[in-house]
């Protein structure tokens, strides 16, 4: 049985379609990312999934019941985690005085102390939350969300506004939770983190799924056109490129092809024919982000490749 | 499910007490170590009451049956007190956990809304009769000023005052926008209305001040808190009328909260 099964989804505020007729499934012990934009509608799904919102129609299904029925929701979120956007942690408490008030809610909560050693907090348990930085009240903010065993964990946006220190610790955390059996539904508009965590994702735009898939193969990225680098000795080779460069700029080449196999094998041929010394020789497929981009039409001046 | 649904019914008294006493428990810990909350409250009241006891507390107002301003104060901050508790601070600390995301983390959480709603109010209560107490002790001991007589009529106005105005302040948390505007609004509110109402400067009978006054629950919480302490000859300790317009405000908010009570923040 899958922990999430949803089917035509759809929910408008005041005549626009914040989710529009999305369906997906995530399978129990899997890390499934929702990708896009803000204002594409992956919060408002992760909140009807959640219970916190009503659906205007479609069929829900989280852990075998309807989210939206009020006498399961009880049963729910005795068995789910949250982690919102917003870091909703009580400043004038210690992080230990946070976490046991939180375990008080649940029927079989973790240890306290094993909540604090999983999120790296063991330094910082006495202290109080409004010493932490932004990272360590994350971190508390997702021991408040496993506190209670969930066997389904909500991460909406769990790493926006962190520093790249901080969200590698909390992709860390993120894969230790998942190695324990936990599902986790995470929502995104990081590339690099979802490439990094999630085993299948769907790009959602303007409440629509557009592309659904494992991250290495989204939007046919896995297949199609490759580029292909590399730099020419300084003064120009003894004899002409056997294919024509997409771009050329002083010494540095690149082309673009389908077929990498048989260009590579050309323009390797070529220089050990004539002895050139090619540099620098790199082939890139096309990165989730431009897919990702392609996909939701943003417009980018200068394409970053993260993560090539 | 129809068997664990049963079992949670027949058990659900005890547990939801035993839930109340765990939240309560760590509302009153919030209440506390947010010092400069637990200083507006608890220690601007008492504060009020000690100076003005000092300065002016001495003097007699003329049209009160020359009753001394002191038996004047500790009644007014009394409910000064309750209503600093009950509608300032409240309002004030729901609008901050609203739009911080704490209250929708509970509403996603196990704790039952009842349990919170409960809790919330038992901890209310627990810091309006502390400052209720303080007020009557540094009265009794620092001024003279008797305890009410009739404990009874009392307990009834406190029991009004605090369900009334708690009702106000979750009615007015719902249209403050933001944190950062709460503490004002909710402050310039209650400052105009205790001032409208002579909390420092008694209100002479049947003046302009007064009968605008009267639209308000301000005004008649002050003279329903001064009813059970007895000091103005033929005036009944049970001030019906006074707590009937104070419930009647509490229903209204009971109204607008549960109308437009929000759990989520409001930029979202």
């Amino acid at each position: 049985m899958s922990a999430i099964s949803v089917t035509n989804l759809r929910k408008s505020y005041k005549k626009i379609d914040a989710v529009d007729d999305v369906s997906f499934d995530v399978e129990r012990g899997e890390v499934f990312a929702l990708l896009g934009p803000n204002g594409a509608g992956k919060t408002t799904c992760i909140e009807i999934l959640e219970g916190f919102l009503r659906r205007d129609s479609g069929q829900v299904q989280v852990l075998g019941v309807d989210p939206g029925l009020r006498q399961q929701q009880q049963w729910l979120r005795a068995r789910i985690g949250v982690v919102l956007q917003e870091l909703a942690v009580e400043s004038f408490f210690t992080v230990r005085q946070v976490l046991e008030r939180n375990a008080g809610f649940y029927p079989a909560p973790r240890p306290i102390d094993e909540v604090i050693e999983l999120v790296g907090l063991r330094e910082k348990a006495d202290a109080k939350v409004k010493k932490l930085s932004g990272g360590q009240q994350r971190r508390l903010d997702i021991g408040l969300g496993i506190i209670g065993r969930p066997e389904l964990l909500f991460l909406d946006e769990p790493t926006t506004g962190l520093d790249p220190g901080a969200r590698r610790t909390t992709w860390e955390l993120i894969r230790t939770l998942s190695a324990e059996g936990t599902t986790v539904l995470l929502s995104s508009h990081y590339m690099d983190e979802v490439e990094a965590l999630a085993k299948r994702v769907a790009v959602l735009r303007r409440g629509r799924v557009v592309a659904a898939g494992p991250p290495a193969s989204l939007g046919g990225r896995d297949r199609g056109q490759v580029t292909i680098r590399f730099t020419l000795p300084a003064g120009g080779p003894s004899s002409d490129l056997p294919v024509a460069p997409t771009r050329r700029e002083g010494t540095s080449v690149e082309i673009d092809t389908n077929d990498e196999v048989v260009v590579l094998n050309e323009i390797t041929g070529w220089a050990l024919e004539h002895k050139v010394i090619v540099t620098g020789l790199d082939v890139t497929r096309k990165t989730l982000e431009d897919v990702y981009l392609a996909l939701t039409h943003e417009e980018i001046d200068e394409p970053t490749r993260a993560n090539a | 499910m129809s068997a664990s649904t049963t079992t949670s019914r027949r058990s659900l008294v005890p547990h939801d007490v035993r839930l109340i006493a765990h939240q309560v428990r760590y509302e009153q810990l919030a209440f506390w170590l947010n010092r400069v909350g637990a200083i507006f409250t608890v220690v601007f009241s008492v504060l009020f009451l000690v100076m003005l006891g000092a300065s002016a507390g001495q003097a007699h107002i003329s049209f009160l049956h020359h009753l001394k301003l002191i038996k004047y104060y500790v009644p007014g901050f009394v409910a000064y007190g309750i209503m600093s508790a009950c509608f300032t601070t409240l309002a004030i600390n729901l609008v901050v956990r609203r739009e911080t995301g704490q209250l929708k983390r509970l509403r996603l959480s196990p704790l039952p809304s009842r349990v919170l709603v409960v809790a919330i109010f038992v901890s209310t209560t627990i810091v309006s009769l502390v400052q209720v107490a303080l007020l009557l002790l540094i009265g009794r001991f620092g001024y003279a000023v008797n305890f009410p007589v009739s404990w009874l009529a009392f307990a009834l106005v406190l029991l009004v005052g605090i369900v009334s105005f708690s009702a106000m302040g979750v009615a007015i948390s719902t249209v403050i926008p933001n944190q950062e505007t709460a503490g004002p609004v909710t402050s310039i509110v209650f400052f105009v209305l205790l001032f409208l109402a002579g909390l420092w400067f008694p209100l002479s009978p049947h003046s302009g001040l007064e009968k605008f006054s009267n639209y308000f629950p301000v005004l008649h919480f002050i003279k329903a808190v001064n009813a059970p302490f007895e000091f103005q000859p033929g005036v009944s300790p049970w001030a019906w009328h006074d707590l009937l317009i104070i419930a009647l405000w509490g229903v209204v908010a009971v109204i607008v909260a549960v109308r437009k009570f929000k759990w989520a923040p409001r930029r979202s």
